[in-house]
């Protein structure tokens, strides 16, 4: 186990490197000059110049990389060219909303796809499973951003049941913070949810199919017993598989849900960033990005090497 | 070899279904049930989408671009049969012309990846040693950020518009495209057929062009087909942001932008277009799927 931990972190350090290299480079592959990119033409020269100096932009490419490498590795992001304000700090300050959004939504996820699962591979082959495999299809073909203006129409618009837009702080506030969320929480979750049904009922239909659930049901035991003892464990593991696959495109739908939903999360402020041309911001942010999800990903392959030993051999 | 945890991740997602307990057996024997009745209907979707994209301007009843400031928000009648939008302009007529942005954005992309990626899968695994160690990183670099997060910063980049969006998506699915085609020249590579041509002294691009890509296109292809529908959605998205296509351009994901300011009097400024987005994509879907069953059954996911 230790080994498998100390091989995996060892092959993502150049990987790592490369990533710093490639974020670096983003702000050198604009075409044009980055400052006129930035600022508006009226901005007078010197202060131009003083954001080129900042910046580092006057001096060589291999100076400026190695310049910026060491902030990095000092913990120096840069800072917002608009606000002035730390990256870091910046981020720090959004990583709330987007880790209570991402619960929410897994916690959606897990309570739509279990029952949904169960119910299709228990009731096999019948109308509940039909609908159950039909609600799967479409919940990976919507798109992220049109199931939440179907929910804004439905709930937020015709109802009046749930708020449509803002944050509130669910744990300063409590009830009205957990209100502002559903809705992001659910169009995040529900796509999720659909890809943990499609696996989870295939992987429950396999367990089922086992001896050992014949003999257990011959020894008499209740259905449920059967199932929650027996098949929910074995058809577990897939489920890890798939979400750590789902990752990426989580966060992906993240950014987008935080848009519609007006959420000062993590994602919001990429597309905030991006629309700005902060440039730095930009860099930053998709820096501490791509680290989150690369240590994500490490951290789903040990999981992996823990729940099933037969991995772990390979 | 060292691979990157990426690379682990898949492997181990082989090893996994390698195992009983993850054969989608009863699932794929459904789907492929399901599929004979809903593959004629992707190809129906998809053949109407072609039409529509190819003959946008002698199909739409109006100029896209026209504004009837007299019928703003109009709710779909027979003069607009899916209303107009707030400044007059047809529905119908921009779900039209947009279809050409979704479907030039989704083929164009996946054509970017799968060249780009095909040859760099052919270098890496051809050339072997620290060449295909140094273009797999690379590509394992690229798949360490999430897909959108990585198309918005390229977006941001290479500026806003078709091109660039075309440009961004062909750099996130590239890496795709490139392991599958290093897997195929490392498989094939080591056939008795390629040693004898290397013997008979063929240079390398003839024996990669005659050998490798005649045997390597079938995964391709199918990889290709089934990545066009995650394309359009990815157009859509970036659009939606405001950092794909930009307005007046009808573009469905900025159409449904736009119009999501005015959900509550002309729903139908968003409906139009989301309708047309998801019909495609799920026809799309059917359509990969069944290229997939049909070009190579062994290639299950």
């Amino acid at each position: 186990m230790g080994r498998l931990v100390a091989h995996r972190l060892l092959a993502t350090l150049p990987v790592l490197l490369l990533v710093t290299a490639g974020v670096f480079a983003l702000l050198h592959l604009t075409p044009g000059d980055p400052i006129d990119a930035m600022m508006a033409e009226s901005v007078d020269a010197t202060a131009k110049e003083a954001l080129r100096r900042e910046l580092g932009l006057d001096r060589s490419i291999a100076v400026q990389y190695a310049a910026w490498m060491g902030r990095l590795l000092r913990g120096d992001l840069g800072r917002s060219i608009r606000t002035g304000e730390p990256v870091i700090e910046n981020v720090s300050r959004r990583i709330r909303p987007s880790l209570q959004l991402a619960l929410m939504a897994m916690t959606v996820s897990l309570l739509v796809a279990f029952p949904v699962a169960l119910a299709s591979a228990v009731r096999h082959n019948t109308a509940v499973d039909r609908a159950g495999t039909t609600f799967a299809l479409f919940g990976i073909c919507m798109p992220n951003f049109l199931l939440a203006l179907l929910l804004i129409f439905l709930f937020g618009v015709t109802l009046r049941w749930l708020p449509i837009s803002g944050y509130v702080d669910p744990l300063e506030e409590g009830w009205a913070g957990v209100r502002s969320l559903v809705l992001p929480a659910v169009t995040l979750g529900l796509a999720l949810a659909a890809v943990i049904t499609r696996t989870l009922r295939s992987s429950l239909l396999d367990a089922l199919a086992e001896d050992y659930v014949r003999t257990a049901r011959a020894k008499g035991l209740s259905e449920w017993i059967v199932i929650r003892g027996h098949v929910l464990r074995n058809a577990l593991i897939p489920v890890v598989t798939v979400l750590g696959l789902q990752l990426g495109t989580l966060i992906g739908g993240a950014v987008i849900t935080e848009y519609v939903f007006a959420l000062p999360g993590v994602g919001r402020l990429v597309v905030d960033a991006v629309f700005a041309r902060d440039y730095p911001l930009v860099q930053g942010v998709i820096l501490l990005i791509a680290v989150g999800f690369l240590v994500s990903n490490l951290l789903v392959d040990i999981v992996y090497g823990w729940i099933d030993p037969r991995i772990r051999v390979r | 070899m060292a691979g990157s945890i990426r690379e682990s991740a898949f492997a181990d997602a082989a090893a996994l279904s390698a195992l009983p307990a993850v054969r989608d057996r009863r699932w794929d024997a459904l789907r492929r049930a399901a599929r004979a009745r809903l593959a004629p209907f992707g190809a129906a979707v998809l053949f109407a989408a072609i039409v529509v994209a190819l003959a946008a301007p002698l199909l739409a009843p109006y100029d896209p671009y026209a504004q009837d400031l007299s019928s703003t928000l109009s709710g779909p009648s027979r003069a607009h049969l899916l209303g107009t939008d707030n400044v007059g302009r047809d529905v119908l007529s921009r779900v039209m012309w947009g279809t050409r942005v979704s479907l030039i954005a989704g083929f164009a992309s996946v054509a970017v990846a799968a060249l780009a990626g095909g040859l760099l899968g052919v270098i890496a695994g051809y050339a072997g040693g620290r060449v295909d160690g140094l273009v797999m990183r690379v590509m394992d670099a690229v798949l360490s950020f999430p897909p959108l997060v990585l198309a918005l910063a390229l977006g941001a980049v290479l500026g806003a518009g078709l091109s660039g969006v075309v440009i961004a998506l062909g750099v996130v699915y590239t890496p795709t495209f490139a392991r599958l085609m290093r897997g195929q020249v490392l498989s094939v590579k080591t056939r008795d057929y390629v040693e004898a041509a290397r013997a008979l002294g063929s240079p390398a691009w003839r024996i990669a062009r005659q050998h490798v890509l005649p045997n390597a296109a079938t995964p391709i292809v199918v990889q290709a087909s089934l990545s066009v529908a995650f394309a359009i959605l990815a157009e859509a998205s970036l659009s939606f942001l405001g950092l794909g296509v930009q307005p007046p351009a009808a573009s469905w994901g900025s159409m449904i932008n736009s119009g999501r300011g005015y959900l509550q009097q002309a729903p139908w400024i968003v409906f139009g277009p989301g309708a047309a987005l998801f019909v495609t994509v799920v026809g799309l879907n059917f359509v990969g799927d069944a290229i997939r069953d049909g070009l190579d059954p062994r290639l299950t996911r």
